[in-house]
């Protein structure tokens, strides 16, 4: 194991990854701490890319370092940015530190039971897993497994998966929203003193931005056509569609996007996305087969029963890219503006 | 040394989730805390992912391989010109490996899990920042003990 190069990078990689967790948490500038969160997402994905996890290390990639950061940015902007020292409750403190060590030391103790670090013997990958690899081109015809076993052999988690982010979307809805007609009070429309220069009106941001929009969109379009064939698929596509329109509304201002994609749209088409996932689910249901049994589809789509499946994936993840897609920008619009809806980042 | 590399992994996820953990318990911040859950989440699915990697394997997706030499041979004779171009003559047939070398492909099983696991972790993490910035809305501070205090009065 330690002749092999690749390896020492991951070990590099794993104790660089460490680092960057413990200092993110020790910052005092809030700003600083969601920045150094983001640093330590992408070379998170490094380590799977190297661990031949491709798919999840895009979808960290996308999610995140790029929208968890911007989340919490968001938050951060509404909000104070320092912290305070920790200096009070220090029992408290040591407590919980105990609490944390000792959870450490049990799970440690179980380490001489763990197979070796990519051991093909282990029992994780020499008993379920086999079976995918062997029977997901002869079933469904998609060379990418984690495609087919995302949306077809474990289609029903995906369904409820796409559901969570649905319901994580109307949840922070009901937790954030302000009516703004009722509470025009407490903030005011028209800002009295605007700064000397403001660095969100910057004509080269706008610039870059309007053009990188149309192709960050094609790209998305790509990830979630071609995720049959290559690392992608509804998650990773819906999340990039989701980040072009939130750098619309970072660079130029929410009311622009917002006289496009109206609070109401957004959460139409993000129920819509499950509604489509569901009906694929309803359609096998009528053609006699099993709820998410893309097979007995054939009758409606081209191809034999293995290429009826390889459609029904496909249209599985543009209803999860769809939810995915809207929730993201909602979840960032009401974050960004308070719950008010009006003024963003 | 020899002990500690094959399972590194293993204690890079336990002091990852001990951070997390602790993160969680003792820092005053709420956005602190929302970070230290994040950095817990991480630490389960890097420990998913490296139980799911295998020595000198490659990534979850089948490619197509030329199909076996006797076919190709059987094949090139029905051609006119074999001797004259043979790389031209007989273009390989690609086809799907049937059924894929198992050693060779990473587990997708533990990958598909985890990939989900983090859009849905983006989702938790966004209803505690909304959470947080409730919270501030009321006291205008994510500090814990400020937030404590005003309660208590």
């Amino acid at each position: 194991m330690a002749e092999l190069p690749i390896w020492q990078f991951d070990s590099l990689f794993l104790i660089v990854v460490l680092l960057f967790g413990i200092t993110s948490l020790a910052m005092q500038n809030l700003m600083s701490a969601a920045i150094v969160f983001g640093a330590y997402s992408f070379l998170m994905c490094l380590i799977w890319t190297a661990m031949g996890a491709v798919d999840v290390a895009f979808t960290e990639a996308a999610v995140g370092a790029g929208v968890s950061t911007v989340f919490i940015v968001a938050t951060i902007h509404n909000c104070g940015v320092t912290a305070k020292p920790m200096n009070s409750r220090i029992g408290f403190k040591l407590f919980a530190g105990a609490i944390a060590v000792g959870t450490g030391a049990f799970l440690l103790s179980a380490l001489p039971d763990f197979p070796a670090w990519g051991d093909p013997q282990s029992p994780v990958n020499s008993t379920v897993a086999p079976y995918y690899i062997e029977n997901t081109i002869r079933d469904a015809h998609v060379p990418n497994i984690v495609t087919t076993v995302l949306a077809d052999y474990r289609g029903f988690d995906t369904l409820l998966e796409t559901a969570v982010v649905f319901i994580a979307c109307i949840a922070i809805y009901s937790i954030l929203r302000v009516d703004s007609a009722k509470s025009t009070v407490d903030e005011p429309d028209v800002v009295t003193s605007p700064p000397a220069y403001d660095p969100t009106d910057s004509l080269i941001i706008r610039q870059a931005s309007r053009i990188m929009v149309p192709f960050m969109q094609i790209f998305a379009l790509y990830v979630i056509a071609h995720g049959h064939y290559s690392p992608g698929g509804g998650f990773q596509g819906g999340v990039i569609l989701g980040a072009s329109v939130i750098l619309l509304c970072i660079s130029f201002d929410l009311k622009f996007v917002l006289r496009q994609w109206t609070e109401k749209r957004i959460m139409i088409l993000t129920a819509l996305g499950v509604l489509i996932y569901a009906s694929v689910g309803v359609a096998c249901l009528f053609m006699d087969g099993n709820y998410l049994d893309y097979g007995v589809l054939d009758s409606i789509l081209p191809g034999d029963k293995s290429y009826a499946r390889y459609y029904g994936i496909l249209l599985v993840e543009i209803g999860v890219g769809v939810t995915v897609m809207f929730s993201m920008i909602g979840i960032y619009m009401i974050l960004a503006s308070n719950g008010r809806f009006r003024q963003g980042l | 040394m020899e002990e500690i590399v094959p399972k590194l992994n293993y204690i890079v996820v336990v002091i990852l989730m001990m951070t997390g953990l602790w993160s969680m318990l003792a820092q005053n911040n709420l956005i602190k805390k929302c970070i230290g859950m994040a950095i817990f989440q991480t630490g389960i699915i890097l420990f998913f992912i490296s139980i799911g990697a295998k020595d000198n394997a490659s990534i979850p997706i089948v490619t197509k391989e030329p199909v076996n030499q006797a076919l190709g041979q059987a094949h090139a004779p029905e051609g006119s010109q074999p001797p004259a171009k043979p790389e031209l003559a007989k273009p390989k047939a690609k086809e799907y490996p049937n059924p894929p070398n198992v050693n060779k492909l990473t587990n997708p099983l533990t990958q598909i899990l985890m990939l989900t696991a983090i859009v849905v972790g983006v989702a938790t993490l966004g209803v505690g920042l909304a959470l947080a910035q409730k919270v501030y809305q009321q006291h205008d501070s994510f500090d814990e003990d400020v937030i404590l205090k005003n309660q208590t009065k």
